[in-house]
């Protein structure tokens, strides 16, 4: 065990204390987040400086569990058997068209990379989650941590007094909490399903803040003496944990749209994945770097038209609003807007006019932070078979994720004897879709 | 494939073929806790590091109860154990908590934890079963029997094969984890290629291993049963179609004895498994004449074989109790990863083959050693030393259980718990304990390697309602009910202090408290206030 504490640069130049810093023990080189005043002081190191511009960077997942359909997405083949009612539309980027059903995402491609070529073979809807969540498949020997853990673990602010992987998962179809798997704890989602604020976020009304306050303080006194003389990793944990109570209590009012004027409101709308769009926008701001916005219900077995007709208009409206308010605070440059799902749809529709799962030829997007606005990448046959171009496997499309953010897909995560590539082996980047 | 570096090192036969001489061993005669101590002192000396001193009564009292008996010690029990002036205490106690009813809860709770962790639904039977077992202290290789090919028929045994029964739709989750729970390997990633480093671990190992649990199925009915045919094609790094042989992790083969079965009785017998699988109104299944997976308890239990079943239990019972296993990780026994201690490990697991796989006798003698027991403080100048020397104790979550029956015993008035009384009172007691902090159980993590604790648990002990109305609540059957007639605020806090670390609070920790209290302007929201602050301390929510 090591007790000695790493610092941010891996020099023991300017080494900070050891529990200003958690998982030393686990992970070479840096550990990012804030333990206390001393960790304050470390900011003002000159090589933290690289360091902390690149951890300004937050990513936005839109999650369209159960499916959603590239026909009536990204990925259009009108006149076509399999093409279904829909028509295609000219968008701002010429030459690249997408189905009628996105009318305002197809005035802001200019801001988004369309991905048409993902391959990932695996159409069960747990299976396929765990892949796509994780950028890997199922391994027993390793509890693989998914999307934002990593991003948690790479991009959360030392100074931090947020959440750092926020999840909302409002509707129940393929609701699932995700986790932080070997990078522990510390990683693991502020999940949000019932309610629209964190769990346990809000003070208890029989006690007055100032009574809270003087709580905390005691018990970290008291705790103090315990951990002064014992030096684990765990144990720091526990502290850190409860150190970070406050601050992600103050951070409650991020989830409070309220406190947003009409007009904003008006211009998300006012379903709940649109008020979800703006509260993940909410804490970005604030310094969030992984947000997780669900929409379900995508799962269209039956009547696969209708189902796109109101969830496209839902979704269409989320994200142009997202993306233009992004792009108006200056802050799309430095957010990563993702669409993603377990799996697409098939190209036969079948007798219920629904389309069923099918993880060969489908598609996803990625706006903003990194990206090469207008791009498309891959390519699927006239009839959405199969891809003839540019296959991407989750790992691909994970490597590109990471390299828009400038995080190094060759990292490497240090388990035990074992080092653990941050993406799967073999996995590449899609170079020509980053910025 | 380009797995090279990212491969576990797994070379049976090298590790065994290192393994010691039996002769170079200490006496086999010697009892556990001295052998322990013989093995890790010399490791000690020889590096000329001088251990932390052994715990105080306290807390050791409090360790071997939360380890025991799976719950912090009352008041009452720790203070017997410390005011007792006995010689041999310790060894009384040891051997008290071993024949009391909370052990059986306990060692059931781990042996759960070992080998259904991450498994899903209600297992009621299954944990019935462990039960049992543990009381009866149903010896570890008959427990491998009844796991991997107890009779179905019989309702015991059929509890028991829910361990082959929840992983047997996954062959991959099936051969992956009956190898690391019972033979301390992960062969998960010989899968995909042989090994690039160690000759003699291939991908025949790995589809070797998985051959014998091809033919497993589960019924309708839900029973465990085999199919007459089938093995376990793969493709060769080569590219090469293969068909894997029935193959033990050390090599050892097992031929399938040819039996002429004529294609009519093939198609016969296809049909009635088919018919098991659908139908939920079929006979009894029908029980083939070969049974690969009861080729498979043999062997492995074979002179020679049963070292990898010996060595990988003793193991996990050694990290159970001291936080880390001789050889770590758990699952990489293999000789690219040698035990900090080789000969202690030789040692324990001879002495626990010649003494039938008594897990229990294994689990007295760790205990009652010196390395067990030492102080988890390191104040001395130097770094704390490195945690495979077994210097220093290391520090362990409680399990989601232990905390929450830790947390329930250390906020209830002294007297509610009475487990030193004895009597028919208490078990009935500690059973109803057991369910009743199931529920809040379920909000912790279950402890892992490099286990962290997310601010999802400390916000849950800061704001929920949970904590408040329940163990801050101000009745008489609470600690802070009971402590709130007292009028002197000294007394107030050692109780409780007590209560929740099985220790007085130290001068410094006393003043304090005391001021904290004195600054209250309602005394009884000061005390709660003041208890939460001790259950929500490290020094509740780790054995130390």
């Amino acid at each position: 065990m090591a007790h000695t504490n790493s610092s941010f640069c891996g020099s023991p130049d300017h080494g900070v204390s050891r529990r200003g810093f958690l998982g030393t023990t686990v992970f070479a080189g840096a550990t990012a987040f804030a333990a206390n005043m001393r960790v304050m002081d470390a900011l003002k190191n000159p090589c933290l400086a690289a360091e902390l511009k690149r951890q300004q960077k937050s990513v936005i997942l839109l999650w369209l569990g159960g499916g959603a359909s590239q026909f009536e997405t990204w990925d259009p083949k009108p006149g076509r058997l399999t093409g279904g009612p829909f028509r295609a539309i000219s968008t701002d980027v010429p030459s690249v068209q997408i189905s009628e059903l996105l009318p305002k995402m197809a005035q802001r491609l200019k801001t988004t990379a369309i991905i048409r070529s993902l391959n990932t073979r695996n159409a069960d809807h747990g299976g396929g989650t765990r892949l796509m969540e994780t950028g890997r498949a199922m391994e027993q020997a390793v509890d693989y941590p998914d999307l934002g853990a990593l991003i948690a673990r790479e991009l959360g602010r030392v100074d931090s007094q947020v959440p750092d992987y926020v999840s909302m998962y409002s509707e129940t179809e393929g609701r699932h909490k995700g986790g932080a798997g070997f990078l522990g704890a510390r990683y693991a989602p502020t999940f949000l399903t019932e309610s629209m604020i964190p769990p346990n976020i809000r003070r208890p009304d029989s006690m007055t803040e100032i009574d809270h306050q003087e709580r905390a303080d005691l018990q970290k006194l008291l705790a103090k003496r315990f951990a002064d003389k014992r030096y684990d990793p765990s144990v720091a944990s526990h502290g850190m944990a409860y150190e970070r109570v406050r601050g992600i209590m103050a951070s409650e009012k991020l989830f409070d749209i309220n406190l947003e004027p009409q007009s904003a409101r008006d211009f998300y709308g006012p379903t709940q994945f649109q008020e979800q769009c703006l509260i993940s926008r909410r804490l970005v701001e604030a310094g969030v770097p992984f947000v997780k916005v669900a929409r379900a219900w995508w799962d269209s077995h039956g009547q696969n038209f209708e189902t796109h007709l109101e969830l496209c208009a839902d979704l269409d409206q989320g994200m142009s609003a997202l993306l233009d308010d992004l792009q108006q605070r200056g802050l799309l440059e430095s957010t990563l807007v993702i669409t993603l799902a377990e799996f697409g749809r098939t190209p036969h529709i079948n007798a219920s006019l629904g389309r069923d799962h099918f993880a060969s030829a489908w598609s996803c997007t990625l706006s903003g932070c990194g990206i090469k606005g207008g791009a498309v990448y891959g390519k699927t046959d006239e009839d959405g078979q199969k891809v003839v171009d540019g296959e991407m496997k989750s790992g691909d499309l994970f490597a590109t994720i990471f390299e828009a953010l400038g995080i190094d897909h060759k990292k490497e995560y240090q388990l035990g004897a074992r080092p653990i590539p941050i993406v799967d082996f073999g996995a590449k980047p899609a170079m020509e879709i980053l910025a | 494939m380009n797995l090279v570096r990212d491969l576990l090192t797994l070379s049976i036969g090298l590790a065994l073929a290192t393994r010691l001489h039996a002769a170079d061993l200490i006496a086999p005669e010697l009892p556990i806790e001295q052998a322990v101590d013989h093995y890790v002192q010399t490791h000690l000396a020889e590096r000329q590091v001088h251990p932390a001193p052994l715990a105080d009564d306290g807390t050791l009292v409090r360790r071997t109860v939360l380890d025991l008996q799976g719950r912090i010690p009352t008041i009452a029990e720790a203070k017997k154990y410390i005011e007792s002036t006995e010689p041999d205490k310790r060894l009384k106690l040891v051997d008290s908590l071993l024949a009391s009813p909370d052990f059986s809860y306990q060692f059931r709770n781990q042996l759960d934890d070992l080998l259904m962790s991450g498994q899903k639904g209600n297992q009621n039977e299954w944990r019935e079963y462990l039960l049992k077992s543990v009381r009866q202290n149903r010896t570890w290789d008959q427990m491998f029997r009844d796991m991997l090919i107890g009779n179905e028929e019989d309702p015991e045994t059929k509890a028991a094969t829910t361990f082959v029964r929840v992983r047997a739709k996954e062959l991959d989750e099936l051969t992956n984890e009956t190898s690391t729970i019972f033979f301390g390997v992960n062969v998960s990633c010989a899968k995909c290629h042989d090994h690039p480093l160690v000759d003699d671990w291939k991908q025949d190992h790995y589809f070797g291993l998985a051959s014998f649990f091809q033919r497993t199925y589960v019924t309708k009915k839900n029973v465990v049963a085999e199919k007459f045919t089938g093995e376990v094609k793969f493709k060769t790094t080569k590219g090469e179609d293969k068909v894997a042989r029935l193959m033990f992790l050390t090599g050892t083969t097992v031929e399938e004895p040819v039996i002429e079965v004529s294609a009519e009785d093939r198609k016969k017998q296809d049909e009635e498994v088919k018919k098991q699988t659908q139908n939920d109104k079929a006979g009894p299944a029908p029980k083939p004449p070969f049974s690969p997976r009861a080729k498979l308890v043999e062997i492995a239990l074979q002179s020679g074989n049963d070292q990898l079943f010996a060595r990988a239990i003793v193991n996990r019972v050694w990290a159970m109790f001291l936080g880390r296993g001789l050889v770590h990780p758990l699952d990489q026994m293999h000789s690219g990863n040698s035990a900090s201690h080789p000969e202690l490990l030789d040692w324990l697991a001879r002495d626990l083959i010649s003494h039938k796989y008594d897990l229990q006798r294994l689990v007295r003698g760790i205990v009652l050693s010196q390395a067990y027991a030492r102080s988890s403080e390191w104040s001395g100048s130097t770094a704390s030393p490195a945690a495979d020397l077994f210097a220093v104790a290391l520090i362990r979550p409680l399990s989601p259980r232990q905390y929450s029956m830790s947390l329930r015993m250390a906020s209830a008035a002294p007297e509610t718990y009475k487990p030193e009384s004895g009597g028919e009172e208490w078990p009935k007691r500690r059973d109803e304990l057991e369910r009743n902090c199931e529920g809040f159980a379920h909000q912790f993590e279950q402890p892992s390697e490099n286990f962290q604790v997310g601010v999802d648990e400390a916000l849950l002990f800061s704001n929920s309602s949970q904590v408040a109305d329940d163990y801050l609540r101000d009745s008489s059957d609470r600690l802070i009910g009971a402590i709130r007639p007292e009028t002197d605020k000294a007394k107030q806090i050692t109780i409780a202090y007590w209560a929740a670390f099985t220790r007085p609070p130290s001068g410094e920790e006393l003043a304090a408290c005391e001021q904290f209290l004195d600054k209250r302007t309602e005394p009884v929201a000061g005390l709660r206030q003041m208890v939460w602050a001790l259950l929500t301390s490290p020094e509740l929510r780790f054995n130390h």
